[in-house]
């Protein structure tokens, strides 16, 4: 039955000539589970906004959005319930400062009565696993329970469409995870109608039934998603957000069914080509004699109550190197920047920064032609009105990085996207001549072409001689833009390696691509990796050629 | 909600309050009940008063944007004693009432007096001090055509009635200290002087600092939200 | 089982309310007296007794308002001595302390009652004047904690970007308005998320009902009751006579009536300490049975 048809619409933000959204006409059957996807400024979101009645966008708008078979333009017609909607961020997204007043607040605003809302609330708390919280403080959750937490807020009204904006984005993989895992289950076990974006496509993809793909406004396709997927061979800045096995199948110039997901694209493997013992030659792994970082034994915790944060850390990285850190939600990674950039101090051991302890560094000269930090939320960078007056001093810096800066120059820092941010924020950062650049998550919350320019960037910088030092969960990102990997867990640096040896040698940490070729070949850790590897042992039988 | 989730109540308490309840109050606390009984009065006033102007402005619908800077501020107000000593909770009062109009900065004022002294110790003085915080911010925004001529009116308003309001919580504190009289009340007033210096001084200050900017980002968002 | 820390918040803020009201309301020594006793026996009980610092706050603000008294005004016929040709009489030391003993419970009777209630419960009191305001109120206590959280981030990366000097409490005050600006940007462009997240919940969509987690059971409209009724005991015995203090003191004669008040008045400030021992003594002997 079809539950949501949208006919002919086009829409234009006020002031601006040009469309934003043109032509569009599909229709949604209920029970559906439908991934939007395309790059940054296709209209994604604005697409997404129009759907829901009360959340659009001020502008000029024509056609029509019918929901079940009734215009949703007209006045009298409450889609508030019937349509849910959940956002990116975790934090804003949520209004009262308890569980049970979040979770009550929908249905307070529909004026339902008390005795029926207590009822909803026991339903829905028992249903998500989240009774235990219900007298909490939102303020005591982590990222991941926040958004579920707004999931359960936005079900409580039992809506018949979920629309999902980027729901993960700012989630770390292991909850997003188990986010989108919560959101399939619901499509099953309700046969809730889904639309949902995503950065990250690797777990949504695969439990679509059907993907649309935008492009400047238009759907460029919308269908099956193997079907879908392997159409989109020639526009490359999707390919980078799909899943790894998609981009591995055009990588070879696959042919017939698209794999979709690890497994699938296990089997395409064996399908298609042969099994080798030879892996790829690697560059002999050297290093710089004098040491731009180093952590000894240095031990942390925030009071004196608490529990070390920092226990036993120890951390070489040489000059020129690229050195990630990676590892869990909550380990301690980010604390360990903020020891090396000298944001905190370690009760016991040395930060040395260039041979120097960090603590001599008077008056601010660690930040001058030295050391700096690009923070997780890179709004604490920005102090202006506009994006101008931010990079008054670091205009050498912004023109030097691979994008159009004067574009962006009148504008408010907020009303930039995720990826211009980060860089306005990096060109800020980098006008104090860092010899060494520390990032914390830099690819939190952008897009997947916004992170491959970062990899440039960082190789870039690293061939002007500058040491960096990244902190991330991601660890696509990580094999393709390390020299060195640690691993971090409870406080410390449990193991290290060189990028290649440190993905082959874990199990489960570890890259899709490399879970994917497991025995099959050795230390194949990214997307090219795999497809070189590929092209060398191609199997006579296959459909590759 | 038991107590007047009835509009027909609500109703009737909004009219009987103001013109029956609070001149009985007053009529019989000066003069059937003969000692003390200002004290009383007082009190029960400014709760009265204080229900009041609240429950009149649930009448008004307020979009949930002008909702969310109003909570925004008043958490600003909280956490924005950055400087010891200095608390902000006037001039972001006074702000918040001349941009986004009186009925926010009522009840900013209000609610960040009632919160800040979540932590500082609540005490029969807070429905005082939210009374009078919340008619700063009413009467900043119904004069904000006029304060918004000049950041010098702004900053005159703000350490004006800040001082106002001192001297009218120096009643306060003699009131409760044993009567009223004049030479009490001089003494509560000189007494109290290193505070209200610092009060009016702390005000000024954040006036002159935060007027503009903080006008400026309001302004932003009212024009891209229409607000 | 239920204590008066858990009773309906409505029915606690009214007992709050009658017992502070009469102590204010009726200027009487023995009344004053026997509730700062009923509101220290109670401040002990419910747990806040052991703050030291208060009881030495109270007992400072207690001397120093049974002294001012006598030394402004210098009514009263017993005069005890002269200070710079002022007299200093009995009846206005008296009326010192007498104020001073009501000014002292007020303040131990509000302290217990910040003490019982938590924000939860006061925005269930509040809420039922003003829905808007209890959303407010609610919504300013779930952004403290998010931008306290956020001023560190911002302070850290400031302090990276080279914002603080060592030691230089200008440029340090300098630093924090600025840190403070960026929380504020933050927080107006991020609070729009919030709107949106209203709206898209169907906020302003028709009249609000609300939720709450709390009842009224049989023991609040009791306890409701029961005070309602001895507060009305006591205020009709207490007008019947009069405690004067100028010129000389005169106690009104004890009579039926005037018993009757003080005992109604005693019982009621005690029904938050007897309920929480006879919970106590239920739990202890329900314990020994298990």
């Amino acid at each position: 039955m079809e539950i949501l048809k949208v006919e002919d619409l086009r829409f234009a933000y006020p002031g601006e000539k040009t469309d934003t959204l043109d032509k569009i006409s599909f229709s949604v059957d209920a029970g559906e589970f439908i991934c939007l996807c395309g790059p940054t400024g296709c209209g994604k979101s604005t697409l997404l906004r129009l759907l829901k009645k009360e959340l659009q966008p001020r502008g000029d708008i024509r056609g029509r959005i019918l929901f079940n078979d009734k215009d949703i333009s007209e006045d009298e017609y409450d889609t508030s319930s019937a349509i849910g909607f959940v956002m990116q961020s975790p934090d804003e997204q949520i209004v009262t400062d308890t569980v049970w007043h979040e979770l009550a607040f929908g249905l307070e605003n529909i004026g339902m009565k008390r005795e029926k809302i207590a009822l909803k609330i026991a339903e829905i708390a028992s249903y998500f696993g989240i009774s235990s919280w219900y007298d909490k403080k939102v303020s005591e959750l982590s990222g991941g329970q926040k958004q579920i937490l707004n999931l359960a807020a936005v079900m409580v009204m039992s809506p018949d469409v979920l629309i999902l904006d980027e729901p993960t984005s700012q989630l770390d993989p292991i909850a997003a995870s188990d986010f989108i895992a919560t959101v399939k289950k619901l499509n099953r076990e309700f046969s809730l109608t889904v639309i949902i974006t995503e950065h990250r496509l690797e777990d949504v993809i695969p439990i679509s039934d059907r993907v649309m793909v935008l492009k400047q406004g238009e759907i460029l396709c919308f269908g099956d998603p193997d079907d879908v997927v392997s159409k989109i061979r020639e526009t490359s800045d999707l390919i980078s957000a799909m899943p790894s096995a998609v981009q591995l199948y055009h990588a070879v110039g696959g042919k017939g069914k698209c794999p979709l997901d690890v497994r699938d694209g296990r089997n395409f493997i064996e399908k298609n080509f042969l099994p080798s013992s030879v892996s790829l030659p690697t560059d002999k792994y050297i290093h710089a004699d004098d040491v731009a970082l180093e952590m000894n034994k240095v031990f942390f915790r925030y009071s004196k109550q608490m529990p070390d944060v920092l226990d036993l850390m120890s951390l070489k990285v040489y000059s020129g190197e690229t050195y990630f850190i990676l590892g869990s939600n909550g380990s301690g990674k980010t604390t360990a920047l903020g020891i090396a950039s000298g944001i905190y101090t370690p009760y016991s051991g040395k930060v040395k920064v260039f041979g120097k302890n960090v603590r001599d560094y008077k008056n601010n000269s660690l930040y001058k032609n030295c050391l700096a930090y690009l923070p997780q939320d890179v709004e604490t960078v920005f102090l202006e009105n506009t994006v101008g007056e931010e990079l008054k001093d670091a205009m050498e810096e912004a023109r030097e990085l691979p994008f159009d800066v004067d574009r962006l120059l009148s504008k408010h820092p907020y009303d930039l996207s995720g990826g211009e941010k980060q860089l306005v924020a990096l060109a800020k950062v980098l006008s104090q001549k860092p010899q060494i650049l520390l990032l914390d998550e830099p690819t939190k919350g952008i897009d997947a072409a916004s992170k491959r320019r970062l990899a440039e960037i960082i190789k870039a910088l690293k061939n002007r001689g500058i040491t960096v030092v990244a902190v991330t969960h991601d660890v696509d990102f990580a094999a393709m833009t390390a020299d060195r990997c640690g691993m971090f867990f409870r406080g410390r640096i449990v193991s290290e390696n060189t990028t290649r040896e440190f993905f082959s040698d874990n199990d489960f940490y570890t890259t899709a691509v490399n879970r994917m070729t497991r025995d099959y070949y050795s230390m194949a850790v990214t997307v090219s990796d795999c497809a070189e590897l590929c092209m060398k042992n191609i199997r006579e039988e296959g459909t590759v050629k | 909600m038991i107590v007047i989730n009835n509009s027909g109540l609500r109703r009737v308490l909004r009219i009987t309050v103001p013109f029956v309840i609070i001149p009985l109050t007053v009529f019989l606390g000066t003069f059937i009940v003969p000692q003390k009984s200002y004290l009383f009065v007082s009190f029960a006033v400014t709760v009265m008063a204080l229900i009041l102007f609240i429950s009149g402005f649930d009448r008004k619908k307020t979009g949930s944007r002008r909702l969310v800077i109003s909570s925004v501020m008043t958490a600003l107000c909280i956490i924005g004693r950055f400087i010891p000593v200095f608390k902000p909770i006037t001039a972001l009062t006074v702000i918040t009432g001349i941009h986004i109009g009186g009925e926010s900065g009522f009840l900013v004022g209000a609610l960040a007096a009632l919160i800040s002294n979540f932590f500082s110790g609540q005490g029969p003085w807070t429905p005082f001090q939210m009374l009078a915080w919340g008619l700063i911010g009413l009467f900043a925004g119904l004069l904000s055509p006029f304060l918004k001529r000049s950041r010098w009116i702004i900053v005159a308003y703000g350490t004006v009635t800040g001082m106002i309001f001192s001297l009218i919580m120096d009643v306060w504190t003699v009131l409760w200290g044993g009567g009223f009289s004049a030479e009490l009340y001089l003494a509560a007033v000189v007494a109290a002087i290193p505070h209200t210096v610092v009060y009016s001084l702390s005000n000024m200050i954040f006036l002159i600092i935060l007027s503009k900017p903080f006008g400026e980002k309001l302004e932003r968002i009212k024009l891209k939200y229409g607000v | 089982m239920r204590t008066f820390k858990d009773s309906n918040p409505i029915a606690v803020t009214l007992y709050f309310l009658f017992v502070t009201g009469i102590t204010m309301f009726l200027f009487d020594p023995i009344l004053n007296g026997i509730s700062f006793l009923g509101a220290l026996i109670f401040s002990l009980v419910c747990g806040d007794g052991r703050d030291n610092k208060k009881h030495l706050l109270c007992l400072v603000l207690f001397v120093a308002t049974a002294l001012i008294n006598p030394l402004v005004s210098h009514n009263g016929v017993t005069v005890l001595f002269f200070i710079n040709d002022n007299p200093i009489t009995l009846e206005s030391l008296l009326y010192g302390c007498s104020n001073a003993f009501m000014l002292v419970s007020v303040l131990y009777w509000f302290s217990c009652f910040s003490c019982l209630m938590d924000s939860d419960k006061l925005l269930y009191v509040f809420g039922s004047f003003s829905p808007k305001a209890a959303l407010v109120f609610s919504m300013a206590l779930r952004y403290i904690p998010l931008f306290g959280d956020r001023s560190k981030k911002i302070r850290a990366t400031q302090k990276t970007m080279g914002l603080y000097k060592d030691g230089n409490i200008l440029d340090m005050i300098r630093g924090r308005v600025r840190e403070f600006s960026i929380m504020t940007t933050w927080a107006l462009e991020k609070g729009i998320i919030t709107a949106d997240s209203m709206s898209a919940r169907g906020y302003g969509q028709g009249r609000r009902t609300r939720f709450t987690n709390f009842r009224f059971y049989l023991c609040d409209v009791i306890l409701l009751i029961l005070s309602s009724v001895l507060a009305v005991f006591v205020i009709m015995s207490a007008v019947k006579h009069d405690f004067v203090f100028y010129p000389a003191i005169v106690a009104p004669k004890m009579s039926l009536i005037s018993v009757i008040g003080y005992v109604s008045y005693g019982v009621l400030v005690l029904i938050p300490t007897i309920n929480e021992w006879k919970e106590e003594i239920r739990w202890r002997y329900l314990r020994s049975k298990i």
